[in-house]
Protein backbone atom coordinates (compact mmCIF):
# COMPACT_ATOMS: atom_id res chain seq x y z
CA UNK A 1 0.00 0.00 0.00
CA UNK A 2 1.68 3.15 -0.94
CA UNK A 3 1.79 5.99 1.01
CA UNK A 4 1.41 8.76 -1.67
CA UNK A 5 -1.95 9.58 -3.90
CA UNK A 6 -1.39 7.80 -7.68
CA UNK A 7 -1.29 10.74 -10.53
CA UNK A 8 -5.08 10.73 -11.33
CA UNK A 9 -4.01 10.93 -14.95
CA UNK A 10 -5.63 14.45 -15.66
CA UNK A 11 -3.86 16.93 -17.36
CA UNK A 12 -1.45 19.52 -15.62
CA UNK A 13 -2.39 22.52 -14.33
CA UNK A 14 -1.58 25.58 -16.76
CA UNK A 15 1.63 27.23 -16.01
CA UNK A 16 0.93 31.10 -15.00
CA UNK A 17 2.47 32.92 -17.13
CA UNK A 18 0.68 36.42 -16.00
CA UNK A 19 4.60 37.45 -14.92
CA UNK A 20 6.47 37.33 -18.26
CA UNK A 21 5.46 40.34 -19.93
CA UNK A 22 7.14 41.76 -16.97
CA UNK A 23 10.27 39.43 -17.45
CA UNK A 24 10.42 40.30 -20.95
CA UNK A 25 10.31 44.11 -20.24
CA UNK A 26 12.91 44.13 -17.52
CA UNK A 27 15.21 42.47 -19.90
CA UNK A 28 14.08 45.16 -22.69
CA UNK A 29 14.89 47.93 -20.42
CA UNK A 30 18.29 46.39 -19.87
CA UNK A 31 19.12 46.31 -23.23
CA UNK A 32 17.77 50.02 -24.05
CA UNK A 33 20.33 51.31 -21.33
CA UNK A 34 23.54 49.23 -22.02
CA UNK A 35 23.24 49.51 -26.05
CA UNK A 36 23.41 52.11 -28.38
CA UNK A 37 22.12 52.53 -31.81
CA UNK A 38 24.17 50.76 -34.57
CA UNK A 39 25.08 54.30 -36.90
CA UNK A 40 25.31 52.26 -39.89
CA UNK A 41 25.77 48.42 -41.60
CA UNK A 42 29.38 48.94 -43.05
CA UNK A 43 29.67 46.98 -46.46
CA UNK A 44 33.69 45.97 -45.17
CA UNK A 45 34.97 43.78 -42.51
CA UNK A 46 36.51 45.55 -39.95
CA UNK A 47 38.56 43.36 -36.92
CA UNK A 48 39.39 46.30 -34.73
CA UNK A 49 43.28 46.51 -33.57
CA UNK A 50 43.91 46.81 -29.73
CA UNK A 51 44.88 49.88 -27.79
CA UNK A 52 45.04 51.07 -24.04
CA UNK A 53 43.95 54.56 -22.98
CA UNK A 54 41.37 55.42 -25.46
CA UNK A 55 38.94 58.20 -25.39
CA UNK A 56 35.35 57.10 -25.60
CA UNK A 57 33.22 58.60 -28.72
CA UNK A 58 29.89 58.39 -27.31
CA UNK A 59 29.25 62.06 -26.14
CA UNK A 60 30.64 62.89 -29.89
CA UNK A 61 28.07 60.77 -30.88
CA UNK A 62 25.01 62.11 -28.90
CA UNK A 63 26.12 65.65 -30.05
CA UNK A 64 26.25 64.18 -33.85
CA UNK A 65 29.80 66.20 -33.94
CA UNK A 66 31.21 62.72 -35.15
CA UNK A 67 31.27 61.20 -39.20
CA UNK A 68 32.58 57.67 -39.38
CA UNK A 69 34.72 55.92 -41.99
CA UNK A 70 34.98 52.37 -42.44
CA UNK A 71 37.97 51.04 -44.09
CA UNK A 72 38.21 46.82 -44.30
CA UNK A 73 37.98 44.09 -47.11
CA UNK A 74 34.89 44.35 -48.88
CA UNK A 75 32.42 41.58 -47.47
CA UNK A 76 30.86 40.51 -51.06
CA UNK A 77 33.34 37.71 -51.87
CA UNK A 78 32.85 38.33 -55.59
CA UNK A 79 34.04 42.22 -55.27
CA UNK A 80 36.74 41.35 -53.05
CA UNK A 81 38.58 38.84 -55.26
CA UNK A 82 37.54 41.34 -58.17
CA UNK A 83 38.88 44.02 -56.91
CA UNK A 84 42.17 42.59 -55.29
CA UNK A 85 43.10 41.32 -59.00
CA UNK A 86 43.66 45.58 -59.71
CA UNK A 87 45.62 45.71 -56.56
CA UNK A 88 42.77 47.49 -54.64
CA UNK A 89 42.10 45.11 -51.40
CA UNK A 90 41.15 47.91 -49.39
CA UNK A 91 37.52 49.25 -49.45
CA UNK A 92 36.26 52.57 -47.60
CA UNK A 93 32.59 52.85 -46.93
CA UNK A 94 31.46 56.43 -45.60
CA UNK A 95 28.43 56.32 -43.15
CA UNK A 96 25.07 57.25 -44.31
CA UNK A 97 25.87 57.12 -48.14
CA UNK A 98 22.54 55.59 -49.68
CA UNK A 99 24.36 54.62 -53.23
CA UNK A 100 27.79 54.76 -54.46
CA UNK A 101 29.70 52.83 -57.06
CA UNK A 102 32.68 50.28 -56.02
CA UNK A 103 34.90 52.41 -58.14
CA UNK A 104 33.74 55.41 -55.67
CA UNK A 105 34.32 53.32 -52.75
CA UNK A 106 37.78 52.65 -53.88
CA UNK A 107 38.63 56.25 -54.08
CA UNK A 108 39.93 58.62 -51.19
CA UNK A 109 38.62 61.90 -53.66
CA UNK A 110 35.43 61.26 -52.77
CA UNK A 111 35.47 61.64 -49.26
CA UNK A 112 35.59 65.67 -49.65
CA UNK A 113 32.07 65.57 -51.46
CA UNK A 114 31.03 63.30 -48.11
CA UNK A 115 32.71 64.90 -45.38
CA UNK A 116 31.07 68.63 -46.43
CA UNK A 117 27.91 67.25 -47.77
CA UNK A 118 27.12 65.68 -43.93
CA UNK A 119 28.24 69.16 -42.57
CA UNK A 120 26.17 70.80 -44.72
CA UNK A 121 22.96 68.43 -43.08
CA UNK A 122 23.72 68.96 -39.72
CA UNK A 123 21.08 70.15 -37.82
CA UNK A 124 21.40 73.82 -37.26
CA UNK A 125 21.70 73.75 -33.27
CA UNK A 126 24.94 72.46 -34.00
CA UNK A 127 27.46 75.03 -34.27
CA UNK A 128 30.66 73.68 -34.77
CA UNK A 129 33.25 74.56 -37.08
CA UNK A 130 34.35 72.12 -39.67
CA UNK A 131 38.00 71.64 -37.86
CA UNK A 132 36.45 70.23 -34.96
CA UNK A 133 33.64 67.93 -36.36
CA UNK A 134 35.92 64.78 -35.57
CA UNK A 135 36.12 61.65 -38.29
CA UNK A 136 36.40 58.50 -37.06
CA UNK A 137 38.29 56.26 -38.81
CA UNK A 138 37.36 52.50 -38.11
CA UNK A 139 40.27 50.66 -40.02
CA UNK A 140 40.82 47.03 -39.98
CA UNK A 141 43.63 45.31 -38.60
CA UNK A 142 45.70 44.52 -42.05
CA UNK A 143 45.10 48.24 -43.68
CA UNK A 144 48.33 50.00 -44.97
CA UNK A 145 48.71 52.91 -42.86
CA UNK A 146 49.07 54.53 -46.50
CA UNK A 147 45.32 54.91 -47.00
CA UNK A 148 44.94 56.50 -43.05
CA UNK A 149 47.47 59.23 -44.85
CA UNK A 150 45.55 59.59 -47.73
CA UNK A 151 42.37 59.89 -45.89
CA UNK A 152 44.19 62.81 -43.82
CA UNK A 153 45.23 64.55 -46.67
CA UNK A 154 41.85 64.97 -47.83
CA UNK A 155 39.90 65.61 -45.02
CA UNK A 156 43.42 68.60 -44.36
CA UNK A 157 42.32 69.82 -47.52
CA UNK A 158 38.42 70.98 -46.40
CA UNK A 159 40.01 71.73 -43.29
CA UNK A 160 38.11 69.32 -41.55
CA UNK A 161 41.62 68.70 -38.75
CA UNK A 162 39.89 66.32 -36.51
CA UNK A 163 40.82 62.62 -37.05
CA UNK A 164 40.15 59.26 -34.42
CA UNK A 165 41.64 56.42 -34.93
CA UNK A 166 39.19 53.77 -33.96
CA UNK A 167 40.75 50.93 -32.04
CA UNK A 168 38.98 47.92 -29.59
CA UNK A 169 39.39 49.10 -25.76
CA UNK A 170 42.07 46.30 -24.16
CA UNK A 171 42.02 47.56 -20.42
CA UNK A 172 44.24 48.43 -18.28
CA UNK A 173 48.14 47.71 -19.27
CA UNK B 1 -28.83 51.85 -15.21
CA UNK B 2 -27.33 49.31 -13.71
CA UNK B 3 -23.29 49.36 -12.86
CA UNK B 4 -21.71 47.15 -15.35
CA UNK B 5 -18.62 45.14 -14.65
CA UNK B 6 -15.52 46.31 -16.24
CA UNK B 7 -14.31 42.85 -18.38
CA UNK B 8 -11.33 41.95 -17.49
CA UNK B 9 -8.40 42.95 -20.04
CA UNK B 10 -6.69 39.87 -21.47
CA UNK B 11 -2.61 40.61 -21.26
CA UNK B 12 -2.19 37.22 -22.97
CA UNK B 13 -0.60 39.01 -25.82
CA UNK B 14 1.51 41.50 -23.43
CA UNK B 15 4.56 39.48 -23.68
CA UNK B 16 4.42 38.82 -27.16
CA UNK B 17 4.18 42.33 -27.68
CA UNK B 18 7.61 42.87 -24.96
CA UNK B 19 9.24 40.18 -26.95
CA UNK B 20 8.58 41.69 -30.45
CA UNK B 21 10.13 45.35 -28.63
CA UNK B 22 13.21 43.09 -27.24
CA UNK B 23 13.66 41.69 -30.57
CA UNK B 24 14.21 44.81 -32.62
CA UNK B 25 15.83 46.40 -29.90
CA UNK B 26 18.59 43.68 -29.82
CA UNK B 27 19.02 43.97 -33.38
CA UNK B 28 19.17 47.36 -34.12
CA UNK B 29 21.65 48.24 -31.74
CA UNK B 30 25.10 47.44 -30.70
CA UNK B 31 26.93 46.82 -27.50
CA UNK B 32 30.43 47.68 -28.04
CA UNK B 33 31.27 51.04 -27.18
CA UNK B 34 33.74 53.55 -29.75
CA UNK B 35 36.54 53.88 -28.46
CA UNK B 36 39.39 55.84 -30.48
CA UNK B 37 42.65 58.37 -30.12
CA UNK B 38 41.74 61.65 -31.44
CA UNK B 39 44.45 63.57 -33.34
CA UNK B 40 44.98 66.84 -34.78
CA UNK B 41 45.57 67.15 -38.43
CA UNK B 42 47.39 70.69 -39.06
CA UNK B 43 46.73 72.72 -41.19
CA UNK B 44 47.87 73.97 -44.89
CA UNK B 45 50.45 76.73 -44.58
CA UNK B 46 50.61 78.58 -47.82
CA UNK B 47 53.83 80.42 -47.15
CA UNK B 48 56.43 77.88 -45.89
CA UNK B 49 59.74 79.46 -44.70
CA UNK B 50 62.47 78.68 -47.17
CA UNK B 51 65.00 76.88 -44.57
CA UNK B 52 63.13 76.64 -41.28
CA UNK B 53 65.16 76.30 -38.17
CA UNK B 54 66.48 72.61 -37.39
CA UNK B 55 65.17 71.20 -34.33
CA UNK B 56 67.61 70.07 -31.79
CA UNK B 57 68.12 66.23 -32.02
CA UNK B 58 67.55 66.24 -28.44
CA UNK B 59 63.81 67.04 -28.43
CA UNK B 60 62.35 65.01 -31.60
CA UNK B 61 60.87 61.46 -30.01
CA UNK B 62 60.94 59.76 -32.94
CA UNK B 63 59.34 56.53 -33.41
CA UNK B 64 59.47 55.06 -36.98
CA UNK B 65 58.61 51.70 -37.92
CA UNK B 66 58.65 50.23 -41.93
CA UNK B 67 56.61 48.12 -44.09
CA UNK B 68 58.08 45.38 -42.69
CA UNK B 69 56.54 46.28 -39.34
CA UNK B 70 59.54 46.59 -38.01
CA UNK B 71 60.12 49.53 -35.15
CA UNK B 72 62.93 51.76 -34.62
CA UNK B 73 62.81 54.51 -31.38
CA UNK B 74 64.71 57.10 -30.95
CA UNK B 75 67.25 55.41 -34.23
CA UNK B 76 67.21 52.01 -32.19
CA UNK B 77 65.67 48.90 -33.40
CA UNK B 78 62.76 47.18 -30.94
CA UNK B 79 61.46 44.21 -30.92
CA UNK B 80 58.31 45.11 -28.61
CA UNK B 81 56.36 47.54 -29.20
CA UNK B 82 55.17 47.47 -25.50
CA UNK B 83 58.88 49.15 -24.20
CA UNK B 84 57.20 52.26 -26.46
CA UNK B 85 55.81 53.77 -23.30
CA UNK B 86 58.80 53.40 -21.07
CA UNK B 87 60.93 55.37 -23.32
CA UNK B 88 58.57 58.11 -23.57
CA UNK B 89 58.59 58.39 -19.81
CA UNK B 90 62.40 58.52 -20.15
CA UNK B 91 61.98 60.94 -22.51
CA UNK B 92 60.16 63.66 -20.59
CA UNK B 93 61.75 62.23 -17.08
CA UNK B 94 65.35 62.74 -17.37
CA UNK B 95 65.51 66.32 -17.36
CA UNK B 96 62.82 67.14 -15.68
CA UNK B 97 64.49 67.87 -11.95
CA UNK B 98 67.86 68.96 -13.36
CA UNK B 99 69.30 70.20 -16.65
CA UNK B 100 71.64 67.90 -18.28
CA UNK B 101 73.27 69.15 -21.48
CA UNK B 102 75.29 66.30 -22.17
CA UNK B 103 72.60 64.13 -22.48
CA UNK B 104 70.25 63.78 -25.16
CA UNK B 105 66.92 64.25 -23.79
CA UNK B 106 65.01 67.91 -23.90
CA UNK B 107 66.20 70.58 -21.97
CA UNK B 108 63.26 72.07 -19.61
CA UNK B 109 62.89 75.53 -18.81
CA UNK B 110 62.13 76.92 -15.14
CA UNK B 111 59.74 79.96 -15.23
CA UNK B 112 58.52 81.92 -11.86
CA UNK B 113 55.44 83.79 -11.34
CA UNK B 114 56.45 87.21 -11.85
CA UNK B 115 58.25 86.09 -14.97
CA UNK B 116 55.29 84.25 -16.23
CA UNK B 117 53.54 87.95 -15.16
CA UNK B 118 55.77 90.35 -17.03
CA UNK B 119 55.29 87.57 -20.37
CA UNK B 120 52.10 87.80 -20.26
CA UNK B 121 51.88 91.82 -20.22
CA UNK B 122 54.15 91.82 -22.78
CA UNK B 123 51.76 89.24 -24.74
CA UNK B 124 49.21 91.80 -24.13
CA UNK B 125 50.75 95.33 -25.63
CA UNK B 126 52.21 92.78 -28.26
CA UNK B 127 48.97 91.65 -29.50
CA UNK B 128 46.86 95.46 -28.79
CA UNK B 129 50.09 96.59 -31.10
CA UNK B 130 49.19 94.02 -33.95
CA UNK B 131 45.68 94.63 -33.44
CA UNK B 132 45.73 98.76 -33.80
CA UNK B 133 48.03 98.31 -36.97
CA UNK B 134 46.49 98.68 -40.09
CA UNK B 135 46.19 96.04 -42.84
CA UNK B 136 47.08 93.62 -40.16
CA UNK B 137 46.39 89.97 -41.05
CA UNK B 138 43.52 88.28 -39.53
CA UNK B 139 45.58 85.13 -38.67
CA UNK B 140 48.25 87.06 -37.05
CA UNK B 141 45.96 88.95 -34.57
CA UNK B 142 44.27 85.66 -33.94
CA UNK B 143 47.86 84.25 -33.36
CA UNK B 144 48.84 86.97 -31.06
CA UNK B 145 45.52 86.54 -28.69
CA UNK B 146 46.27 82.38 -29.21
CA UNK B 147 49.49 83.58 -27.22
CA UNK B 148 48.30 85.69 -24.45
CA UNK B 149 45.51 82.95 -23.70
CA UNK B 150 48.66 80.45 -23.51
CA UNK B 151 50.26 82.42 -20.74
CA UNK B 152 47.56 83.07 -18.90
CA UNK B 153 46.95 79.40 -18.64
CA UNK B 154 50.43 79.24 -17.40
CA UNK B 155 49.78 81.47 -14.80
CA UNK B 156 46.81 79.58 -13.61
CA UNK B 157 48.41 76.51 -13.91
CA UNK B 158 51.43 77.88 -11.40
CA UNK B 159 48.47 79.37 -8.86
CA UNK B 160 47.29 75.62 -9.02
CA UNK B 161 50.71 73.88 -8.65
CA UNK B 162 51.57 76.23 -6.09
CA UNK B 163 55.18 76.47 -6.07
CA UNK B 164 57.62 78.86 -6.96
CA UNK B 165 58.54 77.15 -10.27
CA UNK B 166 57.02 76.13 -13.25
CA UNK B 167 58.93 73.19 -15.09
CA UNK B 168 58.50 73.24 -18.62
CA UNK B 169 59.82 71.27 -21.26
CA UNK B 170 60.89 72.74 -23.79
CA UNK B 171 58.58 73.96 -26.46
CA UNK B 172 60.23 72.09 -29.49
CA UNK B 173 59.88 68.69 -27.63
CA UNK B 174 57.47 66.38 -29.74
CA UNK B 175 57.02 62.36 -30.27
CA UNK B 176 57.16 61.69 -34.13
CA UNK B 177 55.21 58.75 -35.47
CA UNK B 178 56.88 58.46 -39.14
CA UNK B 179 55.49 55.08 -40.86
CA UNK B 180 55.45 53.94 -44.14
CA UNK B 181 52.59 53.24 -46.43
CA UNK B 182 52.73 49.42 -46.27
CA UNK B 183 52.73 49.77 -42.13
CA UNK B 184 49.92 47.60 -40.98
CA UNK B 185 47.14 49.58 -39.39
CA UNK B 186 47.66 46.97 -36.46
CA UNK B 187 51.31 48.44 -35.79
CA UNK B 188 50.37 52.37 -36.13
CA UNK B 189 47.43 51.57 -34.13
CA UNK B 190 49.90 50.55 -31.19
CA UNK B 191 52.22 53.05 -31.72
CA UNK B 192 49.35 55.47 -30.95
CA UNK B 193 48.66 53.37 -27.75
CA UNK B 194 51.47 53.50 -26.50
CA UNK B 195 51.99 57.24 -26.70
CA UNK B 196 48.78 57.49 -25.16
CA UNK B 197 50.49 55.57 -22.29
CA UNK B 198 53.12 56.73 -21.33
CA UNK B 199 51.67 60.48 -21.42
CA UNK B 200 48.76 58.83 -19.01
CA UNK B 201 51.34 57.40 -16.22
CA UNK B 202 53.08 60.64 -16.23
CA UNK B 203 49.61 62.60 -16.13
CA UNK B 204 48.93 60.17 -13.69
CA UNK B 205 52.04 60.14 -11.46
CA UNK B 206 51.65 63.93 -11.36
CA UNK B 207 48.11 64.34 -10.74
CA UNK B 208 48.79 61.76 -7.58
CA UNK B 209 51.22 63.78 -6.12
CA UNK B 210 49.87 67.41 -6.67
CA UNK B 211 45.76 65.89 -6.26
CA UNK B 212 46.23 62.85 -4.38
CA UNK B 213 44.14 61.41 -7.02
CA UNK B 214 43.95 59.80 -10.11
CA UNK B 215 44.10 61.19 -13.90
CA UNK B 216 41.05 59.06 -14.45
CA UNK B 217 39.09 59.87 -11.77
CA UNK B 218 39.86 63.97 -12.63
CA UNK B 219 38.73 63.00 -15.91
CA UNK B 220 35.43 61.43 -15.83
CA UNK B 221 34.49 63.46 -12.95
CA UNK B 222 35.66 66.41 -15.99
CA UNK B 223 32.83 64.52 -18.45
CA UNK B 224 30.61 64.54 -16.00
CA UNK B 225 29.37 67.64 -14.41
CA UNK B 226 32.35 70.04 -16.52
CA UNK B 227 33.58 71.41 -13.48
CA UNK B 228 35.85 74.89 -13.73
CA UNK B 229 38.08 73.36 -10.87
CA UNK B 230 38.67 69.98 -12.74
CA UNK B 231 39.21 71.62 -16.20
CA UNK B 232 41.88 73.80 -14.83
CA UNK B 233 43.70 70.67 -12.84
CA UNK B 234 43.43 68.80 -16.61
CA UNK B 235 45.14 71.78 -17.66
CA UNK B 236 47.85 71.82 -15.71
CA UNK B 237 49.02 68.03 -16.50
CA UNK B 238 48.93 69.04 -19.92
CA UNK B 239 51.27 71.54 -19.10
CA UNK B 240 53.35 69.86 -17.15
CA UNK B 241 53.47 66.91 -19.93
CA UNK B 242 51.95 67.92 -23.20
CA UNK B 243 51.16 65.77 -26.18
CA UNK B 244 52.99 67.16 -29.07
CA UNK B 245 52.65 64.82 -31.81
CA UNK B 246 53.31 64.91 -35.26
CA UNK B 247 52.36 62.00 -37.53
CA UNK B 248 54.51 62.28 -40.94
CA UNK B 249 52.93 61.95 -44.35
CA UNK B 250 54.74 58.82 -45.30
CA UNK B 251 56.46 58.84 -48.99
CA UNK B 252 56.79 55.35 -49.87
Amino acid sequence: MSKFKKDSGGSAPAINTSSLPDIVFMLLFFFMVATTSKESDPSVKVIKPEGARTTDMTPYKQKSEIDFLYLGKPLNKARAAQYAEMGMEYMLFMDNVVQSTPDLLYNTNSIQAWKLDKFESKPPRMTEPIESVITCVKADKGAPSGIIFDIRKELQAIEALTIAYAVGENGEK
Amino acid sequence: MAKRDTPEVNAGSMADIAFLLLIFFLVTTTMDKDQAYIRNIPKIIEKKKENPDPVEKRDIFAIQANSQNQLMVRGELMRDPDDISERIIEFYRENEQVNDVTNDFPMYSRITMPEIESLLDQSITAAEEVEATPGALADIIDFKWRQVAEWEKKKRALEILGTNKLAEISVQAHIRIEVQKGTEYELFAKIQSEVEQGLFELRDDAAMKIFKESYQSIKSRLAMDKGAEDREKIQLLKILYPDRIIEVTPKR
